[in-house]
């Protein structure tokens, strides 16, 4: 007994040490913490439940028979953040450099299965040089395990990835299908096929950094959702980002008492919107003087800038935001928009969390690069995540809504629960000049009628009421008043129903 | 009495007259530009007349559109406040034309000392002292050693076409004098093609002090003490205070008694103000020029006189006589002034302009505090007019209580969306130089020669910073443990143990709660206890408590991780995180911020107008790079130094972000 207690710590300490003394200073040296350093700051401190930390590969080709290291390159277990449970796995990369190996993969799967079947979130922490080349086909079958499961737990849990490393080839496609992206800036990149064989294929000299790091994925490619500045600053924003996870998808978004009063009413509001309709403003102002305490968890603040995303409190409950963004190209929907902020809708409707929808959108954006790109199918996907979605849907239009892209933006017709509309809202087909270009068409040469029939074009549609007479608009009220307004609809939401009708699963335009 | 005037004028001048008026119950009319339709001043007036576009010489300055505005609206008489048509003669003859009252000084007064040359003769005519001096050609060296005698040491010769500090030179002694002569006019010769210069006492360590007086229809006339305007950045007044740190009391007397035989000499009937320079080593006094109008720093003396000077124009203009005699006029406390202008200390005081996405200035305490401010939260700060935002005054029973007062009303002024040189004003309050009363008029440009830098203000007192953080930290931190969905019987624990964070150093702290009657924290670091107390909400702005018994405030906000603290005009970053947390921050990789030298960066945001130059082109410096359009103004940004260009890194016509790259440089 006493020697298996022996036996015991020493291998305790010999899997601690992952690859090594050397292995961790070389990691420490890139600017990068160890798996386990990366779980001591992730979860709350003690509560660190490890498996198989004596889990070894079964490889015995190209001299693999003697390497062994317990726990073979992955940590897997569960604990919690801020009390709530949650199940990780650290790839590390100072044991075979975190490539994965069959029982590498069985160790994610196993925490990935016991996720979804407990109902809490997972958390995958990365940092592997790929599959293990001298595992061969077993483990490519173990990535496409760890597929299965991340497309089996997708809208049951939430799943989060954290690039902190290289993540390449197959590898990126589990992160891939998770709901969230978090990488550091420098140490981490994604990518398909590396610098190298790009050069070879396609003649393009590219850094790594430029090909796959953080800062390409959350401006150009979008790819991943926030970039950090190191590996303590991102999972530290990963326990704050944590507050807004839901359990599961029958749990309700985490609630969090606040003393921020749901009557607060803030005049400054009232001169938001400027008097003329081609002026920007900032809408993220909104955004923090509307929520709890001013806290917004902004998602790809970087990338698609002409939609803002992401999660703040109401009344100490999670809700999703998506608002147009005036500042960026007048905050009009373009294919990198509506992807964006499709996933984001998608996400919370699979969630329970409530939309808060804030319209100030001239249309779509025109041209042949939106054309050519197929603006019609990816429009068409937020215009689905929006119809299918079942969650309370609270809509302001602020000022502009034209076009296709009022039906868009969670409008009555797609369900909106409460639309709310700002005595500067223009609901309209379009702007008036165009209007009145097309529907006047035979005065168009003449400036003194044309002045005419665009104010009288204006007059009619440069206002909330339009809507309101048809009930498009459940009211029209004062930018002051939108906290309280938006807070008591959710309260009166809160135990909405709907259902759609049963089917294996929607068509999305992919 | 007036039962309604016309006020023409903006912002908080307007403003501060409405609210006299208002108190005397007068109605009153604002005037306003199309880019000051939703103005306080708009808002807060009677009633309000549109006299034209944004830019001032359309509106403000229209004089035909606001006597159309007094017509329309019956307005008796018109309050021109300061700028704009204060000390225009012909605005206040047009109105008396009009039958329309002009609250100020008689046309004729104005017109007297709005010349240099005539103010100056009627000055010597009054026995003002004027700065001695001799204007006529002077042949030979020896002729000027003569003068320079006459004047008595030192004196300045300067250069007639002089100018930027060529041609100009100081002499202490006859033998300086000499030699200052003759290289003078070489020097001359050769920069200017003009070899002429004069001669005038050169005054040394010079201090602004100025003296404000009202007078009335009936030959009454007091002095109001005097003013200390010696702080400027440019010359243009940055703090003033009242009374001034150097005045005895018999200066003070021979001051106001010369100001008011000068105004007397003009007949002067409203309140004015004469500008002396004194000399800061002998206490000479000479009069530069009298301002015939209300004065932006007015309110100092209103908080040593307890005097209303608004309500004494309005009722000298109305034919009253002045209430009181000179031996009445009080002199209570010390007062101090600051301006909050809209410009970035940081940035070499550019203007700042945008929305006023918080404005939440100190509340006013009646004779402690006030605030005097034309603009409100959410309102427009806009390129037409000036950027000054609100005055802070303070009064206390002396010129350190001042100090500290206005240290604390500065700590509480909030102001985000457009910059503010409130660090700035905080620095100056704390300034040794300031402090000690021993200054002149070239403090800001001796002290902050290559502009205003955070690193020019070190906090007095770290530690408390240290606690604040910790704080907010472990409040933060019990709010996590309230949330819902935690594993029954593992609940979170917040813990005590932390570092502390700023800049390089680290502090270890313990922070445990307060019985559950106080709201608050106390904070153990270096063998010392803070007990910090306060009400603080998430979210809110100001940090509003007690550290250790002794009240203080704070402006908090978290960015990310980073706690940033704005106190004493001092800007912190702090970071608070557990001991392991801390332990791994060490190991990760200091990133300094890219080197920014080889880029032209823009600075300001705006729309790209032009780039000037070409991907290879060789540039010298002062030649211009390219023009961004912000607010209709065009900026034109010029090569500092020659460099190469290496690559366009935007495209004219984009819209640029403070600090976004446009030319990168070999």
């Amino acid at each position: 007994m006493h020697d298996i207690i022996n036996q015991l710590d020493t291998k305790r300490a010999r899997a601690a040490l992952g690859g090594g003394q050397k292995r961790i200073d070389a990691q420490h040296a890139k600017g990068k913490l160890t798996a386990r350093e990366r779980i001591d700051l992730l979860l709350d401190e003690g509560t660190f439940e490890e498996w198989d930390m004596f889990k070894e590969h079964r490889c015995v080709d190209f001299g693999m028979a003697d390497e062994h290291v317990p726990g073979d390159g992955v940590v897997i277990g569960y604990g919690t953040i801020n009390g709530r449970m949650v199940f990780v796995f650290s790839q590390d990369f100072t044991v075979f450099g975190g490539a994965l190996s069959e029982a590498h993969a069985e160790k994610i799967c196993k925490v990935m299965d016991k996720a979804i079947q407990v109902g809490a979130p997972i958390i995958g922490i990365n940092d592997s040089g790929g599959a293990r080349i001298q595992e061969g086909v077993a483990a490519l079958g173990g990535y496409a395990e760890v597929f299965q499961r991340n497309v089996m737990a997708s809208g049951v849990i939430p799943q989060i990835s954290m690039i902190m490393g290289p993540c390449a080839g197959g590898a990126v496609y589990s992160p891939a299908m998770t709901d969230f992206i978090f990488m550091v800036k420098d140490s981490s990149y994604m990518f398909v096929t590396g610098p190298e064989v790009v050069k070879t294929v396609t003649h393009e000299e590219v850094t790594a950094e430029e090909l796959g790091g953080a800062v390409t994925h959350t401006t150009r490619s979008g790819v991943a959702d926030r970039a950090f500045d190191n590996d303590v600053d991102a999972l530290q924003m990963m326990r704050r980002f944590f507050n807004y996870m839901p359990l599961n998808n029958k749990a309700n978004p985490p609630a969090r008492p606040t003393d921020d009063p749901a009557d607060r009413l803030d005049y400054s509001l009232d001169t938001l919107v400027p008097d003329s309709p081609n002026k920007p403003y900032d809408i993220k102002e909104l955004i923090f003087k509307m929520v709890d305490d001013t806290d917004f968890f902004e998602i790809q603040p970087d990338h698609a800038k002409n939609i803002v995303v992401g999660f703040a409190r109401m009344e100490g409950d999670a809700v999703g935001i998506v608002a147009n963004q005036p500042m960026v190209l007048a905050g009009c929907l373009d294919i990198r928009s509506s992807i964006k902020a499709a996933r984001f809708v998608r996400f919370c409707d699979a969630f329970n969390i409530p939309v808060i929808t804030l319209v100030d959108v001239p249309g779509f954006m025109p041209g042949t690069a939106q054309e050519y790109g197929g603006i019609i199918k990816h429009g068409a996907k937020l215009l689905y995540a929006y119809a299918e979605c079942t969650v309370p849907k609270v809509t302001l239009i602020t000022r502009k809504a034209y076009g296709g892209a009022y039906d868009v933006m969670a409008s009555k017709h797609l369900r909106g629960d409460v639309n709310f509309a700002w005595p500067s809202a223009e609901i309209a087909v379009m702007g008036p000049k165009g209007a009145v270009e097309i529907i006047f068409r035979d005065e168009k040469n003449d400036p003194v009628k044309v002045a005419a029939r665009e104010a009288e074009y204006k007059a009619k549609f440069a206002n909330p009421f339009v809507a309101g007479a048809r009930g498009f608009i459940d009211d029209v009220i004062m930018p002051h008043e939108t906290r309280k307004r938006i807070c008591r609809s959710l309260a009166m939401l809160k135990n909405k129903k709907i259902e759609n009708p049963w089917r294996k699963h929607g068509n999305i335009p992919l | 009495m007036f039962k309604k005037i016309l006020i023409a004028n903006r912002g908080e001048i307007a403003c501060r007259v409405i609210k006299t008026a208002r108190k005397m119950g007068i109605k009153t009319v604002a005037v306003y530009s199309e880019a000051d339709r939703d103005a306080r001043h708009v808002e807060l007036a009677d009633e309000a007349v549109c006299i034209g576009p944004a830019a001032s010489k359309e509106s403000y300055l229209m004089m035909d559109k606001i006597i159309a505005a007094c017509k329309q609206t019956d307005a008796e008489a018109v309050h021109p406040g300061y700028g704009f048509l204060s000390e225009n003669a012909e605005f206040s003859r047009r109105l008396e034309a009009e039958g329309i009252i002009f609250i100020g000084p008689k046309h004729e007064s104005i017109a007297a000392m709005g010349d240099k040359i005539a103010s100056k003769n009627l000055a010597l005519k009054a026995k003002v002292n004027v700065i001695p001096g001799y204007n006529k050609a002077i042949d030979t060296p020896e002729q000027a050693v003569e003068i320079a005698k006459d004047i008595g040491y030192p004196v300045m010769i300067k250069a007639s076409a002089g100018g930027g500090g060529k041609g100009l030179r100081v002499a202490y002694n006859d033998q300086e004098a000499h030699e200052g002569f003759t290289s003078c006019t070489t020097e001359a010769k050769n920069a200017f093609g003009d070899d002429r210069v004069f001669i005038e006492k050169f005054i040394e360590e010079p201090r602004h002090i100025e003296i404000q007086l009202i007078g009335d229809a009936h030959g009454n006339m007091v002095y109001l003490w005097e003013r200390e305007c010696s702080i400027q950045r440019r010359h243009q007044k940055v703090i003033e205070e009242a009374p001034s740190p150097f005045l005895d009391a018999a200066t003070r007397k021979a001051m106001g008694e010369q100001a008011v035989a000068l105004a007397k000499a003009v007949n002067y009937q409203s309140a004015g103000t004469v500008e002396f320079v004194v000399g800061g080593k002998d206490k000479g006094f000479y009069f530069l020029e009298m301002n015939t109008r209300l004065q932006v720093e007015h309110p100092v003396t209103e908080m040593i006189t307890g005097l209303d000077l608004v309500e004494l124009m309005i009722r000298v203009a109305a034919g009253e006589k002045l209430p009181m005699t000179q031996e009445q006029v009080r002199l209570d406390g010390w007062a101090m002034e600051c301006r909050i202008n809209a410009e970035d200390p940081f940035r070499g005081f550019l203007p700042s302009t945008g929305r006023l996405v918080k404005f939440m200035p100190p509340p006013e305490v009646p004779g402690a505090v006030r605030v005097d401010t034309g603009v409100a939260e959410g309102g427009e700060i806009s390129m037409y007019y000036d950027s000054m935002i609100a005055k802070l005054i303070v009064h206390a029973g002396t010129r350190d209580a001042a100090i500290a007062r206005m240290r604390d009303a500065l700590n509480r002024f909030v102001i985000r969306g457009v910059s503010s040189n409130i660090a700035f004003q905080a620095a100056l309050m704390q300034h040794p130089r300031f402090v000690s009363g021993h200054f002149n008029t070239g403090l800001i440009a001796e002290e902050y020669p290559h502009g205003f830098d955070a690193a020019d203000v070190p906090h007095d007192d770290p530690a408390m910073l240290v606690a604040v953080a910790a704080a907010m930290n472990r409040q933060f931190l019990k709010r996590n443990a309230t949330i819902a969905g935690q594993m029954r019987g593992h609940e979170f624990q917040p813990g005590s143990d932390f570092v502390v964070l700023i800049g390089k150093e680290k502090y270890e702290v313990k922070v445990t709660a307060t019985s559950p009657r106080e709201e608050g924290w106390d904070v153990y670091f270096a063998g010392q206890q803070y007990a910090v107390r306060s009400h603080w909400q998430f979210g809110k702005p100001l940090y509003i408590g007690t550290i250790n018994g002794e009240p203080m405030c704070m402006q908090v906000e978290r960015r990310g991780l980073v706690y940033r603290l704005f106190h004493w005009g001092v800007q912190a970053d702090v970071q608070v995180m557990s001991a392991r947390t801390a332990e791994l921050h060490a190991l990760m990789p200091m990133k300094s911020a890219p080197d920014m030298s080889k880029f032209l960066l823009s600075p300001m945001p705006g729309l790209l107008t032009q780039i000037a130059v070409t991907e290879g082109q060789e540039v010298k410096a002062g030649e211009i790079l390219a023009k961004i359009e912000a607010m209709k103004m065009e900026n034109v940004l010029k090569a500092e130094r020659d460099c190469v260009v290496e690559k366009l890194l935007a495209t004219p016509g984009e819209s640029l972000a403070v600090d976004q790259p446009i030319i990168a440089f070999k």
